[in-house]
């Protein structure tokens, strides 16, 4: 029979595995909306914000009950305090989704501005951080920690890439500065998720060899 | 709280002319573990006490209010103790195994219940060892001697020996502080799954097992039961600023 910590672990595992694929399917619906400008589905968009807000103060109930309750210690500790601070950065990805649908809409002229400059291979990255992401905290593998920081690299680098063209573009045509400057924005955006997942990754680092890489990202850059 | 077992109400007791609970009032649930807490002489074990009426047994000890055990006062001039006592069983501090045989150390109360039939009693020693999650442990010494075991081993043989008499409740009084870590959280799992069939009060001087084993949590302090809530609200948000200072440890 599974002791009670068990069980609360299993209980908090589950929360953050189930808020990981609500901020996934969000940042897809995001991508969507950010390459092709259609009518976006606001409506589930905002009612899986709320479910992942829910979630994240249930995750953080949950942690304060077994620190208060069970006395959690080595891998435990280390599994619930990183278990925070997941679950706050996946609220923010989930946030950081909305905004990028909010800088992508009504902006007419971006669409071609998104083709000129290849954002698809930039969102492409992005919903692959985060799938691996969700994955890595799933199987704990050091291996998908690797790949989530050579991903975050990609993506910052073809964003830094893509804005510089982007501003080199507004100042030959004046008629792309205000769609330009929501594609800016919607890129700064994909590259604050891109983060995100790697404080995650950071995380789950923690977890599995109990040293912390915070701050020292060369590791695996 | 919707399924109360015990309701107590103004429950006073004093030995001699010290007062040593103080009008307690409260409500204990059925099939749940309540813990009771707080420092040394704040009457959590007294309280235990009086709930099987063992306090009977110290001269001087004057006791008023009432004791409902499923809203029959016990301390009713009518009521029998015996039978007070066979529905509620007890398990101390210090394991305290009869000197016999580990299938004699169960069998010796449903015997002395008038059970003699030896497949009926085999039966009973099997399903209260197993209740006590130590039948795997001695079920190829059942005639070796009890006092051979070790503590943690003695502490769940006297739980089964409690279960052998089928109480409706389980008073327990420090029941692990006696023990190893891995002792302590085989009684303290134990004491999780016994619930299912029993109401058990427990009182430990160790708030961390009160927080891991109970679902509710009463908090004495000099004879008064201070705060009584959930167990995770005691041990997150509790009420009282008296109850916050004890489980931080800023005094007791």
């Amino acid at each position: 029979m599974a002791s009670l910590l068990e069980i609360e672990l299993t209980k908090l595992k589950n929360a953050i595995i189930k808020i990981g694929i609500l901020s996934e399917s969000q940042i897809a619906e995001a991508m969507k909306t950010l390459l092709s400008d259609p009518n976006t589905k606001g409506k589930k968009l905002k009612k899986n914000e709320n479910k992942i807000d829910k979630l994240d103060v249930k995750i953080d109930e949950i942690c304060q009950n077994i620190f208060a309750l069970q006395q959690p210690v080595a891998s435990d500790l280390r599994f619930i305090m990183s278990a925070m601070q997941i679950s706050s950065e996946i609220e923010r990805i989930g946030d950081l989704a909305i905004s990028v649908i909010k800088s992508s809409k009504s902006v007419k002229e971006k669409y071609d501005l998104v083709v000129k400059f290849n954002v698809a291979s930039i969102t492409k990255n992005v919903e692959a951080i985060t799938e691996k992401t969700n994955e890595c905290f799933e199987t704990q593998q050091e291996k998908t920690i690797e790949e989530i920081f050579a991903l975050n690299k990609a993506i910052r680098v073809a964003t830094e890439k893509v804005i510089e063209e982007i501003v080199v573009e507004m100042k030959l045509n004046s008629k792309a500065v205000g769609s330009g400057t929501n594609l800016i924005l919607a890129l700064k955006h994909l590259e604050r998720i891109g983060e995100h997942c790697t404080n995650i990754a950071e995380s789950i680092y923690f977890v599995i060899n109990a040293k912390t890489i915070k701050h020292e990202k060369t590791k695996f850059e | 709280m919707k399924d109360i077992k015990i309701e107590v109400n103004k429950l006073s007791l004093y030995y001699g002319e010290k007062l040593a609970l103080n009008e307690i009032s409260m409500q204990i649930p059925r099939n749940k573990v309540t813990a009771l807490i707080g420092p040394s002489g704040c009457g959590k074990s007294t309280f235990l006490r009086s709930i099987n009426r063992m306090n009977d047994l110290i001269p001087d000890v004057k006791i008023t209010g009432e004791m409902l055990v499923e809203g029959v006062n016990i301390y009713d001039k009518n009521v029998d103790v015996v039978n007070i006592r066979k529905k509620i069983g007890m398990v101390f501090q210090k394991s305290n195994p009869f000197p016999k045989s580990i299938y004699e150390n169960i069998a010796y109360g449903p015997k002395i219940n008038g059970i003699k039939d030896k497949k009926q009693l085999d039966e009973i020693v099997e399903t209260s060892l197993r209740q006590a999650a130590i039948w795997d442990e001695v079920k190829d010494r059942l005639g070796d001697s009890a006092m051979g075991l070790s503590g943690g081993q003695q502490q769940r043989l006297c739980i089964a020996r409690t279960l052998a008499v089928s109480p409706d409740i389980v008073l327990m009084d420090e029941p692990a502080s006696a023990l190893d870590p891995i002792s302590t959280s085989k009684i303290e799992e134990l004491v999780h799954q016994l619930k299912e069939q029993y109401t058990i009060i427990i009182v430990t001087h160790n708030m961390q097992q009160a927080a891991r084993t109970s679902d509710y949590t009463a908090f004495f302090y000099l004879g008064e039961l201070i705060e009584m809530d959930k167990t995770k609200s005691i041990f997150t948000k509790p009420s009282k600023k008296q109850t916050e200072d004890y489980i931080t440890g800023r005094f007791g």
